[in-house]
């Protein structure tokens, strides 16, 4: 599974600790996510897409694997 | 000023309990061992030698604190670190349980213990290189 996490990120001008704390996680969490290493829960796949304004379908990609 | 992120607040409780359990420990550990040194004996003996498992049984709910306050990630991580602890402390003390069939002398349960921890650290190092 792949991601925009860190387009929508640099979009928004945050960094990973930033991106971190808006979403409770550690940054180690942010930089699995974003090197598309983890495939988040469904809860937290919502607050990311919360988090960017943009559907699930428009940050997440399960076609393509890792 | 103090991270208010729940994964930090998680850290930062862990590690205080931890050290609660280690002095704990100690303070549990130097007198029974004091106490069964001076030849205590019966039912309070085996008492007094068991009484150490209390402070570590409090380090295991200090991990399974932890468990619950950080996030899925970590959790994750941290489960499969357990997965690979196991596996390799089972083979190890079944390799040597063999060994003993073959002669090798027969060692102390506490070698289980510290195959046990190490593996756990080895498992980790590996699932935090696995997500790298």
């Amino acid at each position: 599974m792949t991601n925009r996490i860190r387009v929508l990120r640099a979009e928004h001008d945050w960094s990973q600790a930033e991106v971190a704390d808006k979403l409770g996680i550690a940054r180690q969490t942010v930089v699995a996510l974003e090197a598309g290493k983890y495939a988040p829960s469904l809860p937290l796949a919502f607050k990311i897409s919360k988090l960017f304004g943009k559907p699930v379908e428009e940050i997440f990609d399960a076609e393509s694997s890792t | 000023m103090k991270s208010t992120n729940p994964t930090a607040v998680a850290n930062r409780s862990y590690i205080a309990e931890m050290a609660v359990c280690m002095v704990a420990y100690v303070a549990v550990l130097v007198p029974a061992i004091w106490l069964l040194n001076r030849g205590l004996e019966g039912p309070l003996r085996v008492a007094v030698a068991i009484a150490p498992v209390v402070p570590i049984v409090f380090v295991f709910v200090a991990v399974l604190r932890y468990f619950g306050r950080t996030d899925e990630f970590e959790r994750r991580m941290l489960l499969e670190s357990l997965g690979i602890a196991g596996v390799i402390t089972a083979l190890l003390a079944a390799t040597y349980g063999f060994l003993e069939n073959a002669g090798l002398p027969h060692l102390s349960a506490w070698y289980t213990w510290a195959a046990f921890m190490g593996s756990w650290l080895i498992g980790r190092i590996i699932v935090a290189r696995f997500y790298r």
